[in-house]
């Protein structure tokens, strides 16, 4: 395909996706910001996973986000944006510190730790009843930006933009080579001189920073925080799941798979209230066995087939 | 030498410790067994699988779920007792695990070990939330007489039933010791796991035996799923946190040491039970085997710095 109308298109897409609110109702703006919301936590799962490590922690670092910006709001007396900010980096102190504890240990070993870590923060923020509210959580005074749906929805895609920034940042810096070639090979990368620690705790660190500051952006835009909606599976299940869906190692193949899957949970969430959430289940296990390269991986399969063919 | 002086002390401090916590608040010490036993019975399995197959599976507490469900409905279609459903549940159990393994495992077996850990990871998802769906997140219970059982002892009075997954715990560990070191299937999956490509050199069949440690493992964590029945309500999430604490035990002891899951269950289940005992903790029990798995990690990553 022709490389200067990719990049047209994309334009389009950005222009469109900036000027949404002026031509669409309250409802479609929910649905598009559920959508990016997601897609800017697959697209960060995705970076720390092009070094080879799988983080099932989303949803604790998103949660932690959340309550981080809620508390700063209602204890500190944060201004709602700075401490969006501010839950960025508290979720960042958080995965630095564990990452220092257990990134040397690297693969199965940290797959489970932040597997566990949803639950964990989940149990300490329950137990800090006086300071966090406990299980019943904590709800704001009003919502940042007064509650405007087009002022919510750019709030959103400025959390998306941060993530496809940081996304490309990666594709295009030294982090590619780096983190290719811990995922290819780490004695191969560690005999070229890599620090792999300090790759991999540097990756885990900014996303989970973005992690965190998505995580603000959420408990501020819907006013409040509690154990079980800030630290819902889902928040892991369904990046996850789109980025496998869309195409892994790319920036592109997770903004395809939020798309696609992010409309299909809006209305399979209306067909079927409880245990729809089986349907991603069911994509993991196909991707991962059928199509390990995502349906991106498919179509550059296909177009290289067909260059093939011409030459 | 050294290791085996180092294991007495390790022991001997042990008992002191279980000595003392028996004397000073005697419902720790039985409340920490009742829960490590059920602790180590369904880690075990998980061990077996980690030790021979090497595939974390995600799906392990889920897989305990769903024939705690099968059990559930089979029992009251018909008025049986859960504890008569344990030996159909293993049998059916071990037949879907096959299933699951033919099906899914066993295409990602050359795989990288990620791509395995997120395909598990998908099966418990597929697991928990089709009985979700199917069932809804409603709780089950079945209530039996027998499972009210307590003893009195002095001042103190407890349930008795509980015990009986330390005594399934036992027979579990025992049983595998003697399959995996007597038997001549048990010397090959053993050697499997040891080296997959020495032993198909030398004529084990290598899938086979992947697949019968596989069954074997859903067998026992089936039987454990009806069993789990008679004390416990059930629910679509009751599943996943006992992966969670069966890997962190299974990592504590070693891949590959079942034994030792005993000994790490005893020391996790009475650390809960400690906290439990006293009101300002309670609610930070559950954080435990989260401090054990991070100290296991640091302690293997600070003695793999040295050498």
């Amino acid at each position: 395909m022709n490389r200067n109308l990719l990049r047209i298109l994309a334009a389009l897409v950005a222009v469109a996706a900036v000027a949404l609110p002026a031509f669409a109702g309250a409802y479609p703006l929910q649905v598009a910001r559920n959508v990016i919301l997601y897609m800017a936590l697959a697209i960060t799962w995705d970076m720390l996973l092009r070094s080879g490590q799988i983080s099932f922690g989303i949803a604790g670092l998103f949660g932690l986000g959340a309550y981080a910006s809620v508390l700063g709001v209602l204890r500190a007396g944060m201004s709602p944006l700075l401490s969006i900010a501010f839950a960025g980096a508290f979720a960042g102190l958080a995965a630095l510190l564990i990452g220092f504890l257990i990134l040397r240990l690297r693969a199965i070993y940290f797959s489970i730790v932040t597997l566990a870590l949803a639950e964990i923060f989940r149990i300490v923020i329950q137990n800090l009843h006086d300071f966090t509210g406990g299980p019943e959580g904590l709800v704001l005074d009003g919502v940042i930006l007064g509650g405007s749906a087009s002022g919510l929805y750019w709030l959103t895609l400025a959390g998306l933009a941060v993530a496809l920034g940081a996304s490309w940042w990666f594709e295009k810096s030294k982090f590619h080579f780096a983190l290719t070639a811990i995922r290819n090979n780490e004695t191969a990368a560690k005999s070229s001189g890599i620090d792999i620690f300090r790759w991999l705790l540097a990756t885990f660190v900014i996303t989970s920073v973005i992690q965190g500051f998505l995580g603000g952006i959420y408990g501020q835009s819907y006013g409040f925080a509690t154990p079980d909606s800030v630290f819902d599976a889902n928040f892991t299940l369904l990046p996850l799941a789109m980025a496998l869906l869309g195409g892994i190692h790319s920036t592109v193949g997770p903004i395809f798979g939020a798309v696609l899957l992010g409309l299909a949970a809006e209305w399979l969430k209306l067909q079927i209230p409880y245990g729809h959430l089986v349907v991603y289940g069911v994509i993991i296990i196909i991707v991962i066995l059928f199509i390990p390269g995502g349906l991106y991986g498919l179509i550059k399969k296909a177009n290289r087939a067909s260059e093939g063919r011409k030459a | 030498m050294a290791i085996k002086r180092r294991t007495a002390i390790l022991v001997a401090l042990g008992i002191v410790a279980a000595v003392v916590v028996a004397l000073w608040k005697p419902t720790v010490l039985i409340y920490g067994m009742q829960s490590a036993g059920l602790y180590a019975a369904i880690a075990i399995p998980m061990g077996l699988v980690l030790g021979i197959v090497h595939i974390v599976n995600l799906a392990h507490g889920e897989f305990m779920m769903v024939a705690a469900y099968a059990s559930y409905f089979a029992c009251t279609a018909s008025g049986m007792d859960p504890l008569l459903a344990v030996l159909p549940a293993a049998a059916v159990t071990a037949g879907f695990g096959l299933l699951v393994y033919k099906l899914t495992i066993r295409r990602a077996l050359k795989s990288p070990e990620l791509n395995q850990l997120i395909l598990t990871f998908g099966l418990a998802i597929t697991f928990s939330q089709g009985v979700n769906l199917l069932f809804s997140s409603q709780t089950r219970k079945i209530s039996l007489e027998y499972v009210s059982a307590s003893l009195t002892i002095g001042e103190l009075s407890f349930g008795v039933w509980p015990f009986v997954f330390v005594f399934v715990a036992g027979a579990m560990a025992y049983g595998l010791k003697l399959f995996l070191t007597r038997t001549t299937t048990g010397k090959a999956a053993l050697a499997v796991g040891q080296n997959p490509r020495g032993a198909a050199i030398v004529g084990i069949d290598v899938d086979r035996t992947y697949g019968l440690v596989f069954a074997l493992a859903t067998a026992l964590i089936g039987g454990m799923g009806a069993l789990f029945l008679t004390r416990s309500a059930i629910f679509p999430g009751v599943g996943g946190p006992f992966t969670m604490k069966s890997f962190s035990l299974v990592a504590m002891a070693g891949i590959g040491n079942i034994p030792g899951i005993l000994g790490a269950s005893v020391l996790l289940g009475l650390s809960e039970a400690l906290m439990r005992a006293f009101r300002g903790l309670r609610g930070w029990a559950d954080i435990i085997f989260f401090v054990l798995i991070m100290a296991v990690i640091l302690g293997r990553s600070i003695k793999g710095r040295k050498s």
